[in-house]
């Protein structure tokens, strides 16, 4: 089964002359286990659609499904409770809250959803990423590469079914971007679990093995090689 | 646990502003403990003014007895009959006395007074002596004197030892005067009584007065809250014996209406306090929501629901009530019990105010009232106001949209 399955999905925003359509008629299916890059140029819509398969945003019309449920009509428990089982986010500013350790940062996102495990858990998920040592740091007191890694962990810890990460290199240099993907990657590849990323971030787009390419809200081009033609890549 | 744990480090990342959130609810709730202890104190010494000084729990004394101050008319005196005595006997105590007008000369110089002639043999039983304070012996006899009032005794520079004339009409009109030693100057611990009163053993007062007669029958209940069984009891033996009866309710209730009226102004100015503190939460948590934005969206991205992120800055706004109730609460619960056992002394702070204190019969001696209910309600108040005051905020912060509020700057 697909983990998830957007069928004709739009987002509209305002009204009459000033409507836009971020996301228009988009469908597509994402795997278990895809390592797969969402690129285009800004305001394409990657990360309204982002929105739509993370269960943050609802579309305007059309369906998502996760893991073979239709999100469309469910409420705001509901989809909550679908994103605190199956959907880890990483986001581009990290967004750990800055009042936790990290080890706290990645026992909430297990508070959260009921996970079991608990802090031994979170622990282990941590020294996983490489900050062993580094538990009762608080986010102010770790590099941008390390707060990502947290993010990574806390995002991993409940063992979601999808992981999307907004631009998660964005705000990072380059050997820390590398190796936060690389410890993204390495996790797909030895856990299976399916990342999607929204970026323009070379680096990433050549560690993605399917590349979907948005322009004005619709997909012009999927493959694993996509991008190159429309030169986005 | 986990939500009240974040909500207590959120708190804690504007310590001054929490604080400053935090301020006036300590004030209020200080206030309003202290306040409540102290007026319950002096309602309780103007009950027990009555109770253990004048009046007993209730007063038997001629019918259409005058009640103006320094009158007290001989010529209707009180005769208990033998339905009445035996209702008497079956309380837990009583006592008869004589109160009479009396001018008391010293050098020269004379003030009228009230005279309080007791039975030595039973008074103490109803007037309790644990406030008196005197440099003397409690006069038995006429041989002994009798006690001054300490106000009334620096009013007339009399002390112990000295001999004052006491001046009288008797029962049956006549002046008489007849010199008598002071045997003690006496704090009983009722200004009015200090100020007015002296004391006067009953075979004294048979000399002074010509009449073994007396005008009050001072009545201890097993407990001051059976007054409405005891004057249904009395009722019909009052018609038969001629008198009526006092009871401490009627005699406090003029000034308990007056206390009441200060526990109302009290609670009116702690309500606006709380107010204000209920605005300086509002504010704070609000404030709080609009700088945690992304970490909002975050939390509702990692799975808290709408109800999830309200509960979280209710957690926030109830901890500041709770906490800063808490804070307001102890220090004022300890003065609360403090003076509950060690009662402060306003007849030392009245010395130079006779006259004030000469018409009004309370216990100077206040111990404030320490209750539970003292205590806990003004920490559930605290506690509520502080949600209520969360619930505008909580739902601002609810209301936002995870995927706007998730990238939000």
């Amino acid at each position: 089964m697909p983990i998830c399955e957007v069928k004709n999905v739009t987002k509209t925003y305002g009204e009459g002359v000033a409507q836009v359509h971020a996301v228009n008629d988009v469908s597509l299916v994402i795997e278990p286990g895809e390592f797969t890059a969402f690129v285009g140029p800004s305001g394409s819509g990657k990360t309204t659609l982002l929105n739509q398969i993370g269960c943050l945003d609802r579309p305007t019309s059309g369906e998502v499904l996760i893991d073979g449920v239709a999100t469309t009509g469910l409420g705001d428990k509901a989809l909550s409770v679908l994103r605190a089982d199956k959907i880890g986010f990483i986001f581009q500013s990290f967004n750990l809250i800055p009042v936790l350790t990290a080890l706290e940062n990645v026992e909430l996102a297990l508070q959260l959803s009921g996970a079991s495990g608990g802090r031994d858990k979170a622990k282990k998920l941590l020294a996983d990423v490489g900050l062993a040592g580094m538990e009762k740091r608080r986010p102010n007191h770790l590099s941008g590469g390390q707060q990502q890694r947290v993010a990574v962990a806390r995002a991993l810890v409940k063992e979601p079914s999808l992981i999307i990460a907004d631009e998660p290199t964005a705000n990072l240099d380059s050997e820390s971007g590398e190796n936060a993907l690389q410890l993204m990657q390495d996790l797909n590849q030895n856990l299976g679990v399916t990342f999607l990323f929204s970026t323009h971030d070379q680096l990433v787009m050549h560690h993605a093995r399917r590349i979907i390419v948005l322009k004005d809200g619709q997909v012009v081009e999927d493959g694993p090689g996509a991008g190159a033609q429309a030169g986005v890549v | 646990m986990f939500l009240f744990r974040l909500a207590l480090k959120n708190l804690l990342r504007s310590k001054r502003r929490t604080l400053l959130a935090s301020a006036a609810v300590v004030v209020g709730i200080f206030y309003l403990v202290v306040g409540q202890a102290f007026i319950g104190g002096f309602e309780e010494s103007i009950i027990r003014g009555a109770t253990d000084a004048t009046l007993g729990h209730l007063a038997l004394q001629p019918k259409d007895y005058p009640d103006e101050p320094l009158t007290f008319p001989l010529d209707e005196l009180l005769e208990i009959d033998a339905p009445t005595r035996a209702w008497l006997d079956e309380q837990k105590a009583w006592t008869s006395r004589l109160n009479f007008q009396v001018t008391l000369v010293h050098e020269g110089e004379s003030l009228r007074a009230q005279g309080i002639a007791y039975d030595p043999e039973r008074d103490a039983e109803v007037f309790s002596r644990a406030t008196w304070t005197s440099d003397g012996d409690e006069p038995k006899t006429a041989a002994d004197g009798i006690f001054v009032g300490h106000m009334l005794a620096k009013n007339l520079e009399v002390e112990k030892g000295d001999d004052v004339i006491l001046q009288v009409r008797t029962a049956a009109g006549a002046i008489n005067a007849m010199p008598v030693p002071v045997a003690g100057v006496l704090s009983s611990g009722n200004p009015m009584l200090d100020s007015l009163a002296i004391f006067a053993p009953r075979d004294l007062a048979t000399e002074l007065l010509r009449t073994e007669g007396i005008n009050q029958v001072s009545v201890l209940l097993a407990s001051r809250d059976d007054i409405d069984t005891a004057t249904a009891e009395l009722a019909p033996l009052s018609d038969a014996g001629g008198f009526e009866v006092v009871t401490w309710v009627e005699e406090t209730k003029d000034l308990l209406a007056l206390q009441q009226l200060r526990r109302t102004m009290l609670n009116v100015l702690v309500g606006m306090l709380l107010l204000m503190s209920s605005m300086a939460i509002a504010n704070t948590i609000l404030m709080a929501a609009h700088e945690r934005v992304r970490e909002i969206g975050t939390l509702r991205a990692m799975g808290m629901s709408r109800r999830g992120v309200l509960g979280l800055f209710l957690a926030e706004g109830s901890l500041i009530g709770a906490v800063a109730g808490i804070a307001g609460a102890i220090p004022s619960a300890a003065i609360a019990w403090n003076y509950s056992n060690n009662p402060i002394d306003f007849g030392k702070l009245m010395e130079g105010q006779a006259a004030a204190g000469a018409t009004i019969s309370f216990s100077s001696f206040v111990y404030t009232e320490f209750s539970v209910p003292i205590i806990v309600v003004p920490l559930v108040i605290s506690f509520l106001v502080a949600l209520v005051a969360s619930i505008y905020p909580a739902i601002t912060a609810s209301a936002m949209e995870p995927a706007d509020a998730v990238r939000a700057e």
